[in-house]
């Protein structure tokens, strides 16, 4: 496996922190070798398997591997022993479809006489030979955020244009480990246009869909012919075709990124046509395909992702606002439930459905899957998505999805029971590698104030962020209007010296968490900075996140007004 | 063997239409209507009869059969629903722009069903329009003639399934600016639009020549021969020479018009209509002569230099020359009173009533192959209908009802202020143009590919 140390710099400095608590190895320099590999998790509850109550017990494995569960294991003696009383145990969670990981190779150079409307394929975006193992190193970008947020295994897809090549079915494991657990398991596909050539959008995408696959079709009767019989011309398979030949023999599925009803009907049109294995991936607005998802039996991975709330928050009250507004404010809060409640929907239908972490935010996950459980999910069924289901649809089953003696020791443990709100992952437990996380306190409640006091939001905020550049400082001004917020943030200028101010938006306060975004512009360059935080008096500890390069530790206090006054 | 028929399906342009939904069809009594049929004269209070979707009788004092609504149209006009034979309406992506021939993209492919367009068109009265890829390349993609079942979520049940199949063609200015000037490849005059069109036609030969050998040849004893390179483009191409594709050729220009009579002449291809025909008045006789006709704007022009030298009196000059002329909107707001389009070929011209509606009902019916379905007031039809308060080509006209399949997806009465299907759950306040900037849709998304490609340089758009 070749890795990408583009990022690994970055991870570098995000992991050093947290290597260095766990430094139990003192012969070893690097500090990294572990003093056992067999661990047992005592007294905790354990939940096995979607569906399963909790039973109280010890969880032991070696090198990786469950070696048992119950009441009454006798323990060996260089066992590590992780006290669980309190602590719940989950198996580990699986990512039906991700990019995590996932560096983007460079763009091509265009040859000199390159035209756009015939590009090599190269170039436009038809690399079905790449693999994603190739573009995948565990240091890279969101591995430790979706690790932290309970997934131990991704499907791995790579990242390119509308056939970017083959899938790889990765453990989020530890750095020093081969991760890879199965090769090319899947091909990826999309309806990306190529930036400025043919094919340049959906419907080009379809047609040359078809043709790359009858092409290759037609190379491997061209290929039996030329085995078979003397005289006939030498077959001229294309990168192309060779990459394709496992989707049209049929021996491994096509993963189809189909966010829309629209698009996953496109997705299955082509598969009913040509042919092949489909898996629809990164489904977002599904409700009126349920029933054709259902009878066609296509495995469908969605998107690990709620709407956002923004639209919906925003509304104004009913007294000023004219009765018109008012009905597309109805419409507005309608279709905002009808997207919560698709995943039940799923679940009434009998469709076992997986999840897909493309694009979506991993410090979010959880409280995405809360949602769906409060729009009708059943707990079993949110469980069975992020382990069982996925397990299923990878094939991976006989190792993973459930904690089962044999399994691979992929956990996830929490402090309280995993889907409610309070519950917090403590440990991740991947290929039998113990990563730990900080777990915060309850907010003290003996102050005298209630638990969701209010909060004090406007004022200046002095922060820190510890990013891959080093330490990063600046200022958060935010002033309250009517119900929200507006105000500026000044940060380190990215191109210069000196601090730049940009207005910030989206201003969210949800009981103690701030949230809000402001634009940075980096070499020509729009990015979107998302500061997500937990106010807890006069200070805030949250993340500074940037889609494509991460999140980092964010902290800030709250400098004028003095809460002291 | 079974990847081999769905390989020869496709080859022979079959497809595999693998869903033929059900659309909905309805019964209905319309009673005492002034019947505009279009074909058949108007008909003073009378009835007409619907079941299951098709025009079962059309006569006076018809009785209802038990379980069929009845309406009374007293003092109303009944017309045939409107065709409109160039339209983008209900597509979500419209020029595939990056090469000079894409005959094989497919609009149905892209259909949108949620589109509200498709409500504003049927409250106009519009029952069917033809769903073009538009008009940036020589030769576009194949097109989709839709069926307005509004409320449908799937894109199959509002494409009409029996009609034929029909490809776009451009002409002149748009394919020379976005290929030529552009991006520096033929055609960048109108010379390279008719080399463009011979080249992909000889070479279409070409590949249906190949395919025939290797088809003759692979089931023999001792086979040596290998399959050719599958290429859609070229196997619509000679779709197209093989008569099983009606082209629909973007063109304002006479000499440019004539120019592409004479090569369908070249390669035998009989099945041509012209869109927009600016300067058909020119050939007139030649397009009557040769061609299932011209589609037109009433009096939209001056839009970039080709389009200057303009009439009204077109389309009047093109139906009394003797050629099936059609009256489109090309625009998401045309469309909605295209029965006030037809209406000015009166001013212009001094048209009768059949022949004004004719450019609105059953010449474009004729134009996309469907006037045996659909396009006229006749039983055995499908039930397409409309009922207007007023004579539907006056200025007052108001459509009130419209029907599909004898099913009816718009009432005046029943009209919601907001009649969207799909509704965003992230979005406080969805943009709604009714007149967007870019009137005509024939250029859509070519912008979206030049900025990508080197910088948006177009000044003009239609």
């Amino acid at each position: 496996m070749k890795k990408q140390f583009l990022k690994a710099g970055i991870v570098g400095l995000l992991m050093a922190g947290f290597l260095s608590q766990s430094a139990w190895s003192q012969s070893d320099p690097t500090g990294k070798r572990r003093v056992s590999a067999t661990y047992a998790i005592t007294n905790a509850t354990i939940f096995a398997a979607p569906g399963q109550q909790g039973t109280k017990g010890t969880v032991l494995f070696r090198e990786g591997v469950i070696l048992g569960m119950g009441a009454n294991l006798s323990l060996p003696k260089e066992a590590q022993v992780i006290p669980g009383d309190s602590l719940f145990i989950y198996p580990g969670f699986i990512d039906g479809a991700g990019t995590t990981g996932i560096t983007k190779p460079k763009d091509l150079e265009r040859p000199k006489d390159f035209v756009s409307s015939s590009p090599p394929d190269e170039i436009a975006g038809i690399t079905p030979w790449r693999s994603a193992s190739d573009q995948f190193s565990i240091a890279g970008n969101q591995v430790e955020d979706w690790r932290k947020a309970g997934f131990t295994i991704s499907q791995v897809m790579p990242d390119g244009g509308m056939i970017p090549g083959k899938a790889s079915v990765m453990l989020l494991g530890s750095t020093g480990s081969v991760n890879v657990l199965l090769e090319n398991t899947a091909l990826a596909a999309n309806f990306r246009g190529a930036r400025g050539m043919y094919p340049s959008t959906p419907v080009g995408v379809m047609a040359k869909f078809r043709e790359v696959y009858q092409n290759t079709t037609l190379a491997l009767d061209h290929s039996k012919l030329y085995a078979s019989s003397t005289g006939v011309k030498r077959p001229e398979m294309t990168p192309t075709q060779a990459g394709m030949s496992a989707v049209v023999q049929q021996q491994i599925p096509v993963i189809f990124t189909a966010a829309t009803d629209l698009e996953v009907r496109r997705a299955i049109s082509l598969q009913k046509e040509l042919g092949f294995k489909l898996i629809l991936s990164g489904l977002e607005n599904y409700e009126s395909v349920i029933d054709l998802i259902k009878s066609s039996g296509i495995p469908v991975l969605i998107k690990l992702q709620v709407p956002d709330d923004k639209a919906v928050k925003s509304q104004k009250a009913d007294s000023v606002v004219t009765s018109d507004t008012k009905a597309q404010y109805e419409r507005v809060k309608e279709a905002y439930d009808k997207a919560l409640k698709q995943a039940s929907l799923l679940e009434k239908a009998g469709i076992p459905f997986g999840f897909s972490t493309v694009d979506a935010k991993p410090g979010d996950a959880m409280k995405a899957v809360q949602a769906m459980i409060k729009n009708g999910l059943s707990e079993k069924a949110a469980l069975a998505a992020l382990t069982t289901n996925p397990a299923s649809i990878l094939g991976i089953s006989r190792v993973a999805g459930t904690i089962e003696k044999g399994k691979m020791a992929n956990f996830v443990v929490s402090t309280d029971s995993i889907f409610k709100e309070d519950a917090q992952i403590k440990h991740v437990i991947v290929d039998g590698h113990l990563f730990d996380y900080e777990v915060k306190k309850k907010a003290a409640n003996g102050n005298g104030k209630s638990e969701i006091g209010p909060v004090t939001v406007a004022g200046v905020w002095e922060y820190t962020s510890e990013t891959p550049a080093g330490s990063s400082s600046g200022e958060i001004t935010l002033t309250k209007e009517g119900s929200a917020y507006t105000g500026s943030i000044s940060y380190d200028d990215p191109s210069g010296s000196g601090k730049v101010t940009a207005p910030i938006k989206n201003v969210s306060v949800n009981g103690k968490t701030l949230s809000f975004e402001f634009d940075v512009n980096a070499g020509g360059n729009n990015l979107t900075v998302t500061i997500t935080g937990e106010i807890i008096g006069a200070t805030m500890e949250g993340t500074m996140s940037v889609a494509q390069f991460g999140s980092f530790p964010l902290t800030a206090k709250l400098s004028s007004p003095s809460l002291s006054n | 063997m079974k990847k081999l028929n769905i390989i020869l399906a496709a080859l022979l342009g079959l497809g595999l239409n693998y869903s033929y939904a059900q659309t909905p069809k309805g019964s209905v009594l319309i009673k005492n209507a002034t019947v505009l049929t279009v074909t058949k004269g108007n008909l003073e209070n009378t009835d007409v009869l619907v079941q299951d979707g098709i025009i079962k009788q059309v006569g006076q004092n018809l009785a209802a059969p038990s379980g069929i609504q009845t309406i009374d149209a007293s003092g109303k006009f009944l017309m045939p629903g409107i065709i409109d034979a160039h339209s983008h309406v209900a597509l979500d992506v419209v020029n595939e722009a990056s090469a000079p021939i894409v005959a094989e993209v497919r609009m149905k492919d892209v259909v949108n069903p949620f589109e509200i367009g498709i409500y504003r068109a049927l409250a106009g009265g519009v029952t069917i329009s033809h769903a073009m890829h538009g008009s940036a390349n020589v030769i576009g993609g194949q097109n989709a003639t839709l069926k307005h079942r509004w409320g449908s979520d799937d894109p199959a049940e509002i494409i009409m399934q029996d009609a034929p199949r029909t490809i776009k063609f451009a002409l002149g200015e748009n394919p020379t600016r976005v290929h030529g000037r552009g991006n520096g490849i033929q055609p960048r005059t109108r010379m390279g639009v008719e080399a463009v069109l011979r080249n992909g036609f000889n070479e279409a030969l070409q590949y249906k020549k190949g395919w025939e050998t290797y088809n003759s040849g692979k089931g023999q004893k001792g086979n040596t021969l290998t399959p050719p390179v599958y290429n859609e483009r070229l196997q619509t191409l000679a779709d197209i020479l093989d008569g099983k594709i009606i082209v629909h050729c973007h063109s304002y220009r006479a000499d440019e018009i004539y120019m592409l009579i004479n090569v369908a002449k070249d390669f035998g291809i009989t099945k041509l209509v012209f869109q927009h025909t600016n300067e058909g008045f020119k050939v007139a006789p030649e397009i009557a002569e040769y061609t299932m006709g011209a589609s037109v704007f009433a009096d939209w022009w001056a839009y970039k230099m080709e389009v200057y030298y303009s009439t009204a009196f077109n389309a009047a000059i093109l139906q009394r020359n003797g050629v099936i002329t059609s009256i489109n909107s090309d625009s998401a707001e045309l469309i909605r009173h295209l029965y006030h389009e037809a209406a000015k070929t009166q001013r212009y011209g001094g048209l009768t009533d059949d022949e004004a509606l004719s450019m609105i009902t059953i010449n474009p019916a004729k134009q996309l192959g469907i006037a045996d379905k659909v396009g006229s007031i006749e039983v055995g039809k499908q039930a397409d209908l409309v009922i207007f308060e007023g004579h539907p080509l006056s200025s007052y006209a108001v459509p009130q009802m419209t029907f599909v399949d004898g099913v009816k997806y718009f009432d005046i009465k029943a009209d919601k202020d907001d009649q969207r299907q799909f509704v965003s759950a992230t979005e406080m306040v969805e943009p709604v143009f009714l007149h967007s900037e870019e009137d005509h849709q024939c250029l859509q998304d070519v912008d979206a590919y030049f900025e990508a490609f080197q910088g948006a340089f177009l000044e003009e758009k239609n």
